[in-house]
């Protein structure tokens, strides 16, 4: 009661209302964030798994050694990137960086079947999450997609060059939450979860789930797959981290708490951006 | 009732995207949530680099991480009390959850997929250490303990022969992650266990061979657990040959092991003892970090 009667200073920020919407679940935040500590040690560990038994192979080098063509890669690194150079075991280069190291395979075993039941627990969460705030609803691709991918690939194309010759180059106008590109890689990073813990079951239990195995073909089908999905999965945060940075603070801080100022079509898929052209007439 | 275009434009509805609700929130409330919303966000963040640290091998960080941030994160995840023995406690009982998920799968009557002759692959002689030289087989005996006769049995390879000859193309799957087809032909451990029945309340065959080699050429027995309901199954052999030829060393002989349904360091090759038991015997791999029960 006393703390309430006395008297406190004006606040420094103003009480002045904002309009705000919640583009993003709980859950889909939550999940979203989690993915990252959890796609980290699958990767980490399943390159160590890989190692043990690399389904990439070619006959055997005798310079080094090596038949697979991940330690190939390391090695082609020690042997073009400065950074890299007198690096004294250039065949596990790659597995010393991308993994939790060679002869490591109990304990990335291990470590997998950990990040991977967790990883089955998020992915879960994330789809009660899509559909319990409905961000489904922006995600399920529709018949204007493929124009509509078209024109924002045309747009990136042609960002910098008419960035450099000073020329208007105005965002495709976008009507909904995400413009056709983004939905159709957001829709797909489920996708290829669900793929990479379809395959990963496959290859883990070919016999009680044998008609799992046989929806990649045989075993190495499997391996195959859970090897690409990890490749898309891994090259996915590469632009979305660049677009996220590019797009501005109150896309990522909307990944965070949940909120956004951006309310309006205008702000959000950039509808009519006020360095656009007049129609011509 | 209901005209007959109602559900599916009820299915559009749910489908289709809705501008989402707009409220008025003040600027300081906002700034509040935000701020609450971003310590929480930073303390998870913090608390995963430290799982991270604790979970992954010393020395895996050297390449990736400088000198200084290793030092600190040692000390961090000292202190919260995240040791060794924990992360090693911590990744077994992982490990006995995935086997009990392999355990609760298991059905007896689900076959192992089969495959035919020309389907066959090479398969590699993957024995960890050195291959056993030959000279074993001369006095080879198959010893059986834990049995209902409460005595112990010893068995030559004359004895096997009388055994109706199963054959099946099967893969082989090792835990590295290759696996291979081959031809395998010997006699159902369903067999061998109806005539040389198990102790009543045994549930575990301890199979081991004396004649298993380390590295270096020292003896290093190796031995393996198989529930019995594994050991029924129709598709587990105790092999004598491969390919249409008697085992060779490489592979095993006389007498090796051959469970599809278990991951290939299970199917033990150069079989010299058979012990039932209630108990769960040990394994040579669950000894060194990998699991026990090993089901695909």
């Amino acid at each position: 009661m006393s703390a309430r009667s006395r008297a406190v200073p004006a606040p420094r920020v103003p009480e002045t209302p904002v309009r705000i919407k919640y583009p993003h679940h709980f859950l889909v935040r939550l999940t979203h964030w989690a993915n990252v500590p959890l796609l980290a040690g699958l990767i980490l560990s399943g390159l160590a798994i890989y190692w043990a038994a690399p389904v990439f192979v070619h006959a055997q080098n005798p310079a080094t050694g090596s038949n697979d063509y991940l330690a190939d890669l390391g090695v082609w690194i020690v042997n073009h990137v400065p950074a890299a150079k007198s690096y004294p075991r250039p065949t596990t280069w790659f597995y010393d960086h991308f993994s939790i190291g060679p002869g490591q395979l109990a304990l990335a075993l291990r470590l997998h079947w950990f990040f991977a039941y967790l990883f089955m627990a998020n992915g879960a969460l994330y789809l009660v999450g899509l559909l319990a705030g409905g961000g489904y609803r922006a995600l399920l691709p529709r018949r204007a997609d493929v124009r509509g991918a078209v024109a924002m690939m045309r747009y990136y194309l042609g960002w910098l060059p008419m960035k450099l010759f000073r020329c208007p180059w105005p965002h495709p106008e976008v009507g909904t939450k995400y413009n056709a590109l983004q939905r159709a890689a957001y829709f797909s990073m489920p996708v290829f979860g669900a793929l990479s813990v379809l395959s990963g079951w496959a290859m883990h239990k070919p016999v009680q789930l044998h008609w799992l195995e046989r929806l990649f073909v045989n075993y190495d089908g499997a391996r195959i797959v859970h090897f690409a999905a990890m490749v898309v999965l891994g090259t996915f945060v590469v632009p979305h981290v660049i677009l996220v940075a590019v797009d501005g603070w109150d896309t990522f801080r909307s990944m965070v708490t949940g909120w956004s100022k951006r309310t309006t079509a205008k702000e959000t898929g950039h509808g009519s951006a006020p360095e656009a052209p007049p129609p011509a007439a | 009732m209901a005209p007959p275009r109602k559900p599916r434009r009820r299915l559009r509805d749910l489908l289709a995207e809705t501008d989402p609700p707009t409220t008025l929130v003040s600027e300081r409330k906002l700034r509040s949530a935000s701020r609450r919303d971003f310590l929480i966000f930073g303390a998870a963040a913090t608390a995963a680099a430290a799982g991270f640290w604790w979970l992954l091998p010393d020395g895996a960080a050297e390449e990736k991480l400088p000198e200084g941030a290793i030092h600190a994160l040692d000390t961090a995840a000292a202190r919260l009390g995240l040791t060794k023995d924990r992360r090693e406690k911590f990744l077994n009982r992982t490990l006995s959850f995935d086997d009990d998920v392999a355990e609760a799968l298991f059905s007896r009557g689900r076959k192992v997929r089969t495959y035919t002759k020309g389907q066959v692959t090479p398969l590699r002689n993957n024995y960890n250490g050195a291959t056993p030289g030959p000279a074993y087989l001369a006095d080879w005996k198959l010893e059986l303990s834990g049995l209902a006769s409460g005595r112990t049995e010893t068995l030559g390879i004359e004895d096997l022969r009388k055994f109706p000859f199963r054959e099946q193309i099967t893969r082989l799957v090792c835990v590295e992650g290759w696996s291979a087809v081959a031809w395998w032909g010997g006699l159902r451990f369903a067999d061998l266990l109806d005539a040389h029945p198990p102790a009543p309340g045994a549930r575990w065959a301890g199979i081991e061979s004396s004649v298993n080699l380390d590295i270096d050429g020292n003896e290093d027995p190796y031995y393996v657990s198989i529930d019995l309901e594994t050991a029924r199954h129709p598709q587990a052999l105790l092999a004598t040959h491969m390919a249409g030829r008697p085992l060779g060393v490489d592979h095993g002989a006389p007498l090796r092991l051959l469970v599809p349904m278990k991951l290939g360091l299970k199917n033990i090759k150069a079989i010299t003892a058979i012990t039932y038991s209630a108990a769960q015997p040990d394994d040579y791999w669950a000894e060194r970090g990998y699991s026990k029960y090993d089901g695909l």
